[in-house]
């Protein structure tokens, strides 16, 4: 559970999610969909900023785009597995990209889930909260 | 290619034998240059429609986002025509999702790229998934909908989520068509002259297509000019894909229709036989093999597992099984719907308890070699022998065949698994 896996003491309703997308009406409006179910965010628009916003917040959860400039959605997922602190962070991919030839990669890659855009906002909210209930982190790994 | 030209034997020069020859050379190489032309061409749709989705995807996602942060009243209280107005655009980003949805499908469709996984499924369950998903609007039009299924109906081999997709743009049009205080069925039953598939129905009594367009209404972008606007609601490719999966099945799909009266949707999927599938891997040279075993593969997922997740670990388990036996004697059979969170999968064997421990080892290293799975999930492999033959079976090996494939499903669907099956090294290969 998530109020075992983090030691800061912080309560379930507040994790911490990094919302990568380089659209910034998208990063605003997700970040307020998730701040009014009580989490905490961070904005980041592309692939470079994403790893290093990522070792500076210790995110609970990333949301990542796959076209971002600065390294795609891939390459952030690969550049995460070479951190140790970063490798159990689960990462749900939300992109306007077709599943068909992206799903299977990205689940590959390390990601927990795939949503097309646009996702609905409950079926999203569940896997956040699913994943971070179970600490699902990177390759299936359990966070706690 | 076909025949570029031809000579009359006893009657050929050498220049007719040269100019021949260069002719056909020169017909075959235009028509590899036009097919090569052609494939490009379907490429280059295939990419610029991607694209094109893509980048319509985005600015879409926003909307809604927006929208639905003001309707949940996330960005202040909203006058009661402020939300009507923007249940509205809500309704217009929703048929624009589905638009932009269906034209990519289309576009697989055209180019051979629609897939379609069948599983063993219960028929009935997903006739009543299609019929609760589509409940709420059927009421919000004032219609009625209602499934009548034949109970009989056995299990049915087709893609789950495709044969839902079919059911769906079915009962959607026939609201649609349909006025208030309507009638929409959806029918599963079996049909005497052809016991190897299911019948499946929707009906309403609507406006009713008229005859002139009744040829069309599978057609591309169809739509019919006599529909009110407010009907219109697509692209006119709805009926076009629902075809299309069902086709992909190996089924059919018709329509009959009476102005005024109404529209009835047909089409069939094809009933599971086991019996076909097993056929070729269980029989040699005219005779039931002498040994035949069934495999059970059971996965576990450790805890609540993610859907996309867990089903993609089930997915490669799937595969790499697949590479575990030999083609012409084994057989992976179709998965089973899931009925609980883990996945069972089997395999039929053409070998004994004693070598079968062989196969069963093999599973469990190529499966547990999968990271995803033993972080996430328990492996269980088991097996039992299916009981062979009497030495003199006066029956012919169709028969044989038919008495192997009720065994197995007994086995599988009965849950006449028993533990004294697993001996030595083979056995319940738990893994963590």
């Amino acid at each position: 559970m998530l109020t075992e896996s983090y030691n800061d003491g912080q309560p379930i309703n507040r994790a911490k999610i990094m919302v990568v997308d380089d659209d910034p009406d998208l990063r605003q409006s997700l970040s307020l969909r998730l701040r009014a179910n009580n989490f905490d965010t961070v904005n980041v628009c592309d692939g470079y900023s994403a790893i290093a916003m990522a070792q500076k917040e210790h995110p609970h959860l990333i949301i990542l785009d796959l076209g971002l400039p600065a390294g795609d959605g891939f390459a952030v997922l690969k550049n995460l597995q070479q951190y140790p602190a970063l490798l159990v962070i689960p990462v749900i991919v939300l992109t306007a990209r077709d599943p068909e030839c992206n799903e299977k990669r990205t689940l590959e890659s390390g990601a927990v889930a795939f949503f097309q855009k646009p996702a609905d906002n409950e079926e999203l909210l569940g896997v956040i909260r699913a994943c971070l209930q179970t600490g699902w982190g990177w390759g299936g790994k359990l966070s706690s | 290619m076909g025949v570029q030209d031809y000579l009359v034997k006893g009657d050929i020069t050498s220049k007719q034998l040269e100019r021949a020859l260069r002719y056909a050379i020169e017909r075959q190489g235009l028509l590899r240059a036009l097919e090569i032309a052609r494939q490009r061409q379907i490429e280059f749709k295939d990419q610029f429609l991607s694209h094109v989705s893509h980048e319509l995807r985005t600015p879409l996602t926003c909307i809604y986002q927006y929208v639905t942060l003001l309707l949940d009243g996330l960005a202040g209280p909203l006058a009661p025509n402020q939300t009507d107005h923007l249940k509205s655009v809500l309704k217009s980003v929703n048929q624009l999702h589905a638009m932009i949805r269906d034209l990519l499908e289309a576009t697989r469709a055209d180019s051979g790229k629609l897939r379609v996984e069948p599983r063993c499924i219960v028929i009935g369950e997903l006739v009543h998934q299609a019929v609760a998903m589509m409940q709420p609007t059927a009421a919000e039009n004032h219609i009625s909908l209602d499934a009548l299924l034949d109970q009989t109906v056995p299990l049915v081999y087709a893609d789950p989520d495709r044969a839902l997709e079919v059911f769906i743009n079915l009962i959607d049009n026939a609201i649609r068509f349909t006025p208030t205080d309507g009638k929409v069925i959806v029918r599963a039953s079996m049909v005497e002259t052809d016991p190897s598939a299911v019948y499946l129905s929707v009906s309403d009594n609507g406006c009713g297509i008229p005859q002139g367009s009744l040829a069309q209404v599978f057609e591309r972008l169809f739509q019919d000019p006599n529909a009110v606007d407010g009907n219109r609601t697509g692209l006119g490719l709805g009926l076009y894909i629902a075809k299309e999966i069902v086709n992909l099945h190996g089924g059919r799909m018709w329509v009959a229709s009476e102005p005024g009266c109404g529209s009835t949707f047909s089409f069939t999927l094809p009933l599971y036989s086991l019996a076909k599938l097993l056929l070729p891997a269980i029989t040699h040279r005219g005779r039931l093999r002498d040994d035949i075993v069934l495999v059970r593969v059971e996965l576990t997922p450790l805890s609540k597992a993610l859907r996309g997740c867990w089903k993609e670990v089930c997915q490669r388990c799937l595969e790499r099984l697949r590479q575990c036996i030999y083609v012409d004697k084994d057989l992976v059979l179709p998965p089973m719907e899931a009925s609980g969170a883990g996945e069972t999968f089997f395999v039929v064997a053409s070998t004994d308890m004693t070598k079968v421990n062989i196969m069963m080892d093999r599973i469990r290293d190529h499966l547990v070699a999968l990271p995803k799975l033993k972080a996430s999930g328990v492996l269980r492999v088991t097996a039992e022998a299916i009981p062979a033959p009497p030495a003199h079976d006066p029956r012919i090996l169709e028969q044989q065949v038919w008495g192997v494939a009720d065994f197995v499903t007994e086995l599988i669907q009965r849950g006449l698994w028993s533990d004294r099956q697993t001996t030595g090294k083979g056995e319940s290969l738990n893994v963590n």
